[in-house]
């Protein structure tokens, strides 16, 4: 066989036997060196990490804040638009979204790839209720948006492979025979329940506050108003009706998208 | 020309001719049997007779024809055998699938609409069973299911089916329906009293169906968990 002159770019031809014969194959890559264990989705790096896993974290801190809690008479979700121009028109951008009438989500991160993710929710409970008659748990359906999540290793041969993990992060609201809840899914498809959390740019200021205002016996009235605070402190605009989406989730109404005029509102109780 | 042979063509000679031959394949069997369930209050009662047949003869007077499917969910399968028999297993595994994804039991109500579209996905190659399903909602009442091969499911509080079945329902009609009576209180139905109709209505069977007989196995369904019983038809 002959060897192809044009690849020998690491200046040195190896030489492998097969067969009996002695055939010359130019080597691209001999060692990785440490700095490539963030190449591949596959790889662990020597310290036992995924480093396109924390780099999707990564993405998650550069998205918008999304800020949840769960009352015992429902659960609140509210996030920050970012309207980056006057042109733009904000009912757009959509954050908080419907799953069944009985689960919402808020999404941090790359929009494009929650979209994947929801389909997936959507699909999933419609399946449930088509097979058993019966809503799918919140917990149900995180582990089957988790399921799709995780297969950000799978290689080709089974289907289409992805290239990489899923750069969002999502709040999950419902309401099922357990009662409110609220689930935090990342990246990896690691998902828990919690009784506030919050995701986005702001997450890790927010979640200092959450667990200063946090208790047991929070009304939804006081969950909305705590939830809007704490996003005022997170975000660098002043809040108004067309930079956030707020959410509720109760017996009552299931999932409920706030008006403009309820957004006005609560953004004048809490000024 | 020559090559024709003599004859015009569109014709056939004279000999016989190898016309298409109708090949049969048979997967069915009907093995007989009879299921009847009623649902009261409280509780649901399913039972099943014990004869598994075909045609003339009997391959055992003492088959099973319940399968508990949880502690609130009971199937009696009549029909095809051994329709039933993977029918079963694979609603076993689909259980113990649904524990192990939602934590949590399969209620009777989702049983029932699970084993429905299970039904359906093999519209074209049913399973030839008759299926009742029994046992109690999310509120502790009982409840039956009653099913045709492809699927059709509907709730009621007392069904009969299998090779009996047209014999039996007429008589759960008048006897827990009350139809064609006068002047009748239509209180719920005790669970003695089910089970006294139940039996009597099995032996009524076992007289005119012989597919029916031998005897019957019984599952009583409350919150408390299943109570199996038998009870005795003619042998003949």
């Amino acid at each position: 066989m002959e060897s192809q002159p044009g690849l020998r770019l690491a200046g040195k031809t190896w030489t492998i036997g097969a067969c009996g014969q002695n055939t010359s194959v130019p080597v691209l890559c001999m060692f990785l060196t440490r700095s490539e264990y963030d190449r591949g989705v596959n790889t662990f790096s020597p310290e036992g990490r995924l480093l396109q896993l924390e780099y999707a974290n990564q993405a998650i801190k550069l998205g918008c804040t999304a800020i949840g809690i769960s009352t015992s008479e429902g659960v609140v979700l509210a996030v920050e638009k970012r309207v980056t121009s006057p042109l733009m028109e904000p009912t757009t951008i959509e954050k908080i979204v419907e799953i069944d009438k009985h689960i919402g989500c808020a999404s941090s991160g790359f929009m494009a790839d929650s979209r994947t993710l929801i389909d997936r929710a959507r699909v999933e409970c419609q399946n449930h209720w088509f097979i058993y008659n019966e809503k799918m748990t919140v917990e149900s359906a995180a582990q089957a948006v988790s399921n799709l999540a995780i297969q950000f290793g799978d290689s080709d041969d089974d289907g289409s492979a992805m290239s990489r993990p899923f750069g969002v992060a999502i709040l999950f609201a419902g309401i099922d025979e357990h009662g409110p809840q609220l689930f935090h899914m990342d990246p990896s498809g690691t998902f828990v329940q919690f009784d506030a959390m919050a995701i986005g740019s702001g997450s890790e200021g927010a979640q200092q506050s959450l667990q200063e205002v946090y208790h047991k016996s929070m009304t939804l009235k006081e969950a909305i108003t705590s939830v809007l605070t704490i996003l005022k402190q997170v975000m660098e605009e002043k809040l108004s009706d067309t930079n956030i989406e707020v959410m509720t989730m109760t017996p009552g109404k299931m999932f409920y998208m706030f008006t403009k005029e309820e957004l006005q509102e609560v953004i004048k109780d809490i000024a | 020309m020559a090559l024709l042979g003599g004859y015009s063509a569109g014709s056939f000679p004279d000999y016989e001719v190898q016309g298409a031959k109708k090949v049969h394949f048979s997967p069915y069997a009907d093995n007989g049997g009879s299921v009847m369930a009623i649902a009261g209050e409280d509780y649901a009662i399913i039972a099943a007779d014990s004869r598994l047949s075909t045609g003339f003869s009997i391959f055992t007077r003492e088959q099973q024809k319940l399968f508990p499917l949880s502690n609130t969910t009971v199937l009696g399968c009549s029909g095809c055998w051994c329709d039933t028999l993977t029918l079963t297993r694979i609603l076993q595994a689909r259980m113990q699938m649904y524990k192990h994804e939602h934590h949590k039991e399969l209620t009777t109500p989702a049983t029932a609409q699970m084993l429905s579209t299970m039904l359906y996905y093999k519209r074209f190659f049913p399973y030839y069973i008759s299926n009742i399903l029994a046992g109690l909602d999310e509120n502790g009442k009982g409840c039956v299911y009653s099913y045709d091969p492809i699927g059709h499911c509907e709730r009621s509080n007392f069904r009969a089916g299998g090779s009996a079945g047209a014999l039996l329902q007429p008589l759960l009609d008048n006897q827990i329906g009350y139809q064609n009576q006068e002047g009748v209180d239509k209180t719920p139905l005790p669970q003695d009293r089910a089970l006294a109709i139940l039996k009597d209505v099995f032996i009524s069977a076992a007289e005119r169906d012989i597919y029916t007989g031998d005897g019957i196995f019984i599952n009583i369904i409350t919150k408390d968990g299943i109570k199996a019983d038998k009870f005795d038809l003619r042998k003949d």
